[in-house]
C-alpha cells in the first residue's frame, strides 16, 4: 500500500501544483494581458479564492455538512437498492430480463427534469435531496455488482457445485466476495454523483447546503465572485472526499487487493 | 468381484459449440474398485479431463452411463463424496491459505476444532505451515497447486478425483508429493481417479494406468501395475518398474 502511496503521490502533485500555476496565470492574464475590467468576477486569482475560504471556513462548513449528510443518506439507501436489485437480477433470468430495460430507462430521465417533479412530490427538500441522491447512486451500484456477480470464473462456481454446496452458501463464500471489487468501483462512481445530486435540489430551494450558497453567491452576490468560487470549490471537494473515503474503505476491506495489481472491475 | 465403485460403461462425450462439434470420447468403459487408484494417461487433448469431469458430475456424458457408489453421479456429489483436483488450484484470492482449505469443511458444517485439526495437519503435510496467513497471490504456482491438493483431501472424500495435481511442480517436490499422497491413500483407502500425462508417475501411482489415444479419446490399454506396497522412490530404478514404463510407452507407439 504505502509503495502504491509512494508511487501516486508525486502524479498528484504534479497535478495539484499544475491546476494551480494555469489557474494564476489565467487570473493574471485576464487583468494584465486583456485588461479585462471583470477579471475578477469571470476568473478570480486562487489565492483570492483560498483567502476567502479560510475566512469563511465555518459557514462554508455548515453548509457542506448539511448537503454530505443528505447525500450520505441518500448514497447508502442508494447503494444497497442497487446492491440487492443487482443480487435479485442475478439469482432469476426472468426478473432480469423484465427489469434490466426499467434500469436503463430510468437512466435516460434526465436528473434535471427528474429533480423537480421529485420535489414537487415530497414538497420537502430534506426528502427530495435524499431521494434523487439514492437514485443516481443506485444505477452505478447495481450494473457494477451484476458485472461482478455474472464474471465469477466458471472453475470456482463448479468448485463449489462439487461440494454440493447450497445457493445461500455460493452467495456468501464466492459470489459475493468476488463482486467486491466491482461494487467498489459502483460506489466510487456513485458517491460524488450523490454529492452533485443533493445539491442540485438544493439550487431548486433549500434552506441550507452548500448549493444553496453556490445559488445565492452566483445571483444575488453575496460575497461577490470570489465567494462564488469558494463555495464551487468547497462542493468539488466534497465530492473527491467521497470518491476518497470509498477508496479508503476498499483497502481497508480488501487487503488482499492492496499488494497485488487490481483484477477487473476498476473501469466496468 | 464385488460391485465397482465407479462403473464407467460406453461413455461417449461429442461437445458442440455452434455447429463445429468434437469427439472427445469415443465408447469408453472402465470398471474401478472400491480402494483402487487408478491412473488417466494420454497425450494432451484426449479427453481425460473430460472424462474425471463426468464422473464428478461436472459434466453429462453424450451416451452412456456412470454408476459411482451404486448411485449416479449426481446423487453421489449430493452425499459430498467428492474431492476434487482441478488442473489450475482454484483458491479463492480473498481467502487466506488456510481459509481455503476451512471452505469445504465449513461447506460441509465439520465441527471448528476437526476443522482446525485438519488444517494444521495437512499445511504440514504439504510443506506450507508457515504460510498459512499467506494469501494466494503471495504463493508460487507449485504451492498454490498444493494448497488445492490439501483442500480436497481436508474432507476426506470416498472418491478423489485429481486432474494432474502435480503438472507445475518441479521434478523434486513432485516425487515427495506422490509419496505423500499413496500415504494418505494406505491410510483411508478411498478410491483415486488421477490424471496424468507422466507414464512413470502413473506406474508409482498406481494400481492400473487407463491409457487414452487422443481424436476421439478412446480408452486403448488398460495396463496392472502389479509393483509391491507401499512404493518406495527406490522402486524407480527396478527393472519392473522400467518395464511397465517401456510396455505403456509402447502401447501408445502401437496407436
Ligand atoms: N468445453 C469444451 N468445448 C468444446 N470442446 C472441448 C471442451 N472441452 C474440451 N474440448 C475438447 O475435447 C477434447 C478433450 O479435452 P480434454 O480437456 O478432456 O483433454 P485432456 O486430455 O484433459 O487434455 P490436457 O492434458 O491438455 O488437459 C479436446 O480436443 C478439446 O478440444
Ligand atoms: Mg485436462
Amino acid at each position: 500500500m504505502s509503495a502504491s502511496l509512494k508511487s501516486k503521490l508525486p502524479v498528484a502533485l504534479a497535478w495539484i501544483i499544475g491546476v494551480i500555476a494555469i489557474w494564476e496565470i489565467g487570473a493574471w492574464s485576464l487583468v494584465n494581458i486583456f485588461h479585462d475590467p471583470m477579471a475578477t468576477q469571470k476568473l478570480p486569482f486562487l489565492h483570492d479564492i483560498v483567502r476567502v475560504m479560510a475566512q469563511n471556513w465555518a459557514s462554508l462548513m455548515d453548509s457542506a455538512s448539511v448537503t454530505v449528510s443528505k447525500a450520505a443518506l441518500g448514497f447508502l439507501y442508494g447503494s444497497i437498492a442497487g446492491f440487492v436489485i443487482a443480487i435479485v437480477m442475478s439469482l432469476s433470468r426472468n426478473v432480469e430480463r423484465v427489469a434490466f430495460p426499467y434500469l436503463i430507462i430510468s437512466q435516460m430521465i434526465p436528473i434535471l427534469g427528474l429533480a423537480p417533479i421529485i420535489y414537487n412530490i415530497v414538497k420537502d427538500g430534506d426528502t427530495a435531496r435524499v431521494v434523487i441522491s439514492a437514485y443516481i447512486t443506485f444505477f452505478p451500484v447495481s450494473i457494477n455488482t451484476l458485472g461482478g456477480i455474472k464474471s465469477v470464473e466458471k472453475d470456482r462456481l463448479d468448485l463449489m457445485y462439487s461440494y454440493a454446496a447450497g445457493k445461500f452458501q455460493v452467495y456468501r463464500k464466492l459470489i459475493i466476495p468476488s463482486a467486491m471489487p466491482y461494487l467498489m468501483s459502483g460506489l466510487k462512481i456513485a458517491a460524488p454523483l450523490s454529492v452533485t445530486a443533493a445539491i442540485l435540489v438544493e439550487m431548486l430551494g433549500t434552506d441550507e447546503g452548500i448549493g444553496v450558497k453556490i445559488l445565492y453567491t452566483l445571483y444575488y452576490g453575496a460575497g461577490g465572485a470570489t465567494m462564488f468560487w469558494a463555495s464551487v470549490i468547497t462542493s468539488a471537494l466534497l465530492g473527491i472526499l467521497g470518491y476518497v473515503l470509498i477508496s479508503l474503505a476498499e483497502k481497508l476491506l480488501m487487503p488482499w487487493q492492496n499488494t497485488t495489481s487490481k483484477r477487473g472491475g476498476e473501469d466496468a | 468381484m464385488n460391485t465397482p465403485e465407479i462403473r464407467i460403461e460406453n461413455v461417449s462425450m461429442v461437445y458442440s459449440d455452434n455447429g463445429a462439434s468434437v469427439k472427445a470420447l469415443d465408447n469408453v468403459s472402465i470398471d474401478i474398485q472400491k480402494g483402487e487408484f487408478i491412473s488417466l494417461l494420454g497425450p494432451s487433448g484426449c479427453g481425460k479431463t473430460t472424462l474425471l469431469r463426468i464422473i464428478g458430475d461436472l459434466l453429462q456424458p453424450t451416451s452412456g452411463n456412470v454408476l459411482v457408489c451404486d448411485q449416479t453421479p449426481r446423487q453421489t456429489r449430493m452425499d459430498q463424496k467428492y474431492g476434487i483436483v482441478f488442473q489450475s488450484p482454484v483458491l479463492f484470492d480473498w481467502r487466506t491459505i488456510s481459509k481455503n482449505i476451512r471452505l469445504p469443511l465449513e461447506i460441509m458444517k465439520v465441527p471448528r476444532e476437526e476443522q482446525n485439526r485438519r488444517i494444521e495437519s495437512l499445511l504440514e503435510l504439504v510443506g506450507l505451515s508457515k504460510f498459512a496467513d499467506h494469501y494466494p497471490h503471495q504463493l508460487s504456482g507449485g504451492m498454490q497447486q498444493r494448497v488445492g491438493i490439501a483442500r480436497a483431501l481436508a474432507i476426506q472424500p470416498e472418491i478423489l478425483l485429481m486432474d494432474e495435481p502435480f503438472s507445475a511442480l518441479d521434478e523434486f517436490t513432485r516425487e515427495k508429493l506422490n509419496e505423500d499422497v499413496l500415504q494418505i491413500w494406505s491410510k483411508t483407502n478411498k478410491t483415486v481417479v488421477f490424471v496424468t500425462h507422466n507414464i512413470a508417475e502413473s506406474v508409482f501411482m498406481s494400481d492400473r494406468v487407463c491409457v487414452l489415444s487422443p481424436h476421439p479419446g478412446r480408452l486403448s490399454a488398460i495396463v496392472d501395475i502389479d509393483l509391491p506396497r507401499p512404493r518406495t522412490k527406490e522402486m524407480r530404478d527396478w527393472p519392473e518398474f522400467n518395464a511397465l514404463v517401456a510396455k505403456i510407452r509402447n502401447s501408445f507407439e502401437g496407436v
